[in-house]
């Protein structure tokens, strides 16, 4: 969730625009500047694919581009990584989507 | 058109900037490489661009202040931009850098390169540690700190070092309930040693302070001597087990706890992120106290490779600091180098830097002395527990191909294929590495022997389309 009330670590601020993303064909709120990763955690999202031979859930691990365990569909390209990708007005998201080959 | 520099900085972290700026001031044609938006790398870590705080912290101040004297500079700067090869040109002079991403050229040539790509969490595989809800300290203190995420309600921090603090502190101001910070290592008496240390070390000394006053507040204990064991859920962590640990990192039978929880941090650490010195083979060694497989280097950061230079945590963790300095040392041989310096010029800039390195490197030492992360802690992992999370390989199955005759990484990796899917073995390397040596305590093996993963370019995983596409073009 988005931390509205936050301790003296975390110095006030002002987020960017309110805008509309699509994942999995629903409508949800966002601000620029966010992460794809960070809004879909916001909108309670934490499986982010399934892992490819077992169909385990994965989600955000790393946070930084490393690991490539975040990877979604944006914008019909597949394998994006939520952590370092930000969001746009009407992007395009879609999670545990197979890879068409 | 391909166009040419006498310098490229790759990474625009502490090492990076510093290394950049110096060059460029010494009138060096520098190009300047990162893979986010915007400079500053995981330790300045700005905020998004479209966010406005109403004030800033010291870190980000700092960071803010070294940002603006590159931006003053005659320095090219490639954002959003991937590297995903490196390769010697035919005149045995120069390099080309292969980048992808949008809006950005495909390719740059340059005579020397300076490589700062920075640290990752060290990965520690226990069950369930592929759950969602399972992330490491710095996806923690990105999410909170620049994204202002609480990425759970019920948290259990885990691990060692003292990013552990960071991370615990920061989740609490972000209204996440800690029940607790497990520090896998016992600190005391020997920590006691490295007092003296750390009085030269007072800026840390007072962030660590605020830290632990968070903590109080937040009611949360420090668990030195504790680890996670196992993180259970079906979809999603719900539950943690803590263990004790003994000296070495293997659990204490019957000390188990249950916790309930909806997010494990983890961060055993840092690695040092050697992946593009590995691709152009530097010569590496394993020094376990600076993370793990380090480039070779001399005094002036220089790798095995002549015109090739490592700075900063990606060369070995010694913290942010320590980086500014190995870059401008850096910065400042690429300058004598291609004759924008002299030697005495040049070792004017080194003999001002050394008093300072040589302090911060009492504290990288410090680092390495008390939070190495045991390689026993791959007693955590069970025989179905994934290691590999990319190409989901289980501790058993890398265990099998040791039986089978393997005795090195490289061997283990060609009959399991750990390593090989898209992180290119950054997740599994410690684990893998662990695991075949514990199987083998018997024999003569040591991590030299094991050896390291070898990274063949794509770096990244890159459409085919573009690959297809990125013709070199004079």
């Amino acid at each position: 969730m988005r931390i509205e009330h936050p301790g003296p670590l975390l110095p006030e601020l002002q987020r960017g625009l309110l805008i509309k993303i699509n994942v999995n064909g629903n409508s949800i709120e966002a601000y620029e500047g966010e992460t794809v990763a960070a809004t879909l955690l916001s909108a309670g999202i934490n499986i982010f694919r399934l892992s490819h031979n077992h169909k385990q859930p994965r989600g955000i691990y790393c946070g930084m581009g490393i690991c490539y365990e975040c990877l979604v569909t944006i914008n019909g390209v597949h394998a994006q990584r939520a952590c370092v990708t930000s969001v746009t007005e009407g992007m395009q998201v879609e999670t545990c989507k197979e890879l068409e080959l | 058109m391909i166009e040419n520099y006498e310098l490229a900085v790759i990474g625009a972290g502490p090492a990076g900037l510093e290394a950049a700026i110096t060059a460029t001031e010494a009138g060096v044609k520098t190009v300047l490489i990162d893979q986010y938006p915007q400079a500053g790398g995981q330790y300045y870590m700005p905020l998004p661009t479209a966010f406005n705080a109403t004030r800033h912290t010291g870190t980000e101040k700092e960071g803010k202040f070294i940002v603006d004297l590159l931006n003053a500079l005659p320095v090219t700067r490639i954002y959003n931009a991937l590297t995903w090869g490196i390769f010697k040109e035919e005149n045995e002079e120069d390099w080309l850098v292969a980048l992808y991403g949008s809006d950005i050229p495909k390719y740059v040539r340059t005579r020397m390169i300076i490589l700062a790509n920075g640290a990752y969490d060290t990965p520690v595989a226990f069950p369930g540690w592929t759950l969602p809800g399972v992330i490491t300290c710095g996806a923690a203190s990105i999410l909170v700190k620049t994204q202002r995420i609480a990425p759970g309600y019920r948290a259990l921090v885990t691990g060692t070092g003292p990013l552990l603090l960071s991370a615990g502190a920061h989740l609490i101001d972000a209204g996440v309930e800690v029940v607790g910070v497990c520090e896998s290592t016992r600190l005391l008496p020997k920590g006691i040693l490295y007092g003296p240390t750390m009085l030269g070390q007072m800026h840390r000394l007072i962030e660590g302070a605020k830290y632990i006053s968070t903590m109080v507040r937040g009611k949360t204990p420090y668990k030195m001597g504790w680890s996670i064991l196992e993180a259970h859920g079906k979809d999603h962590v719900d539950e943690a087990v803590l263990t004790r640990i003994d000296n070495l990192g293997v659990p204490i039978s019957g000390s188990e706890e249950v916790v309930k929880v909806d997010l494990v941090v983890t961060g055993y650490n840092l690695t040092p992120n050697t992946g593009l010195a590995r691709l152009i083979g530097c010569k590496l060694e394993y020094l376990p106290k600076k993370g793990g497989w380090v480039p070779v280097r001399d005094k002036t950061m220089q790798t095995s490779l002549p015109g090739v230079f490592v700075v900063g945590d990606g060369a070995g963790i010694g913290g942010a600091e320590n980086s500014r300095l190995e870059g401008r040392i850096a910065g400042a041989a690429v300058a004598l180098n291609t004759g924008h310096l002299n030697h005495q010029q040049a070792g004017r800039i080194y003999g001002q830097l050394k008093p300072e390195l040589a302090q911060q490197q009492r504290f990288g030492k410090l680092l390495g002395d008390l939070f190495s992360p045991k390689p026993e802690l791959i007693t955590l992992a069970l025989d179905d527990t994934i290691i590999c999370r990319c190409e989901e390989i289980t501790l058993g199955e890398v265990k099998a191909a040791v039986a089978d005759g393997a005795r090195t990484i490289g061997e283990v990796k060609m009959i399991t294929r750990v390593g090989m899917g898209n992180c290119q073995g950054r997740m599994c390397e410690h684990s893998v590495t662990a695991a075949i040596l514990q199987a083998l305590s018997a024999e003569h093996v040591s991590p030299e022997s094991v050896g390291h993963f070898s990274i063949r370019p794509p770096l990244h995983p890159i459409p085919t389309e573009f690959l297809a596409q990125a013709t070199i073009e004079e």
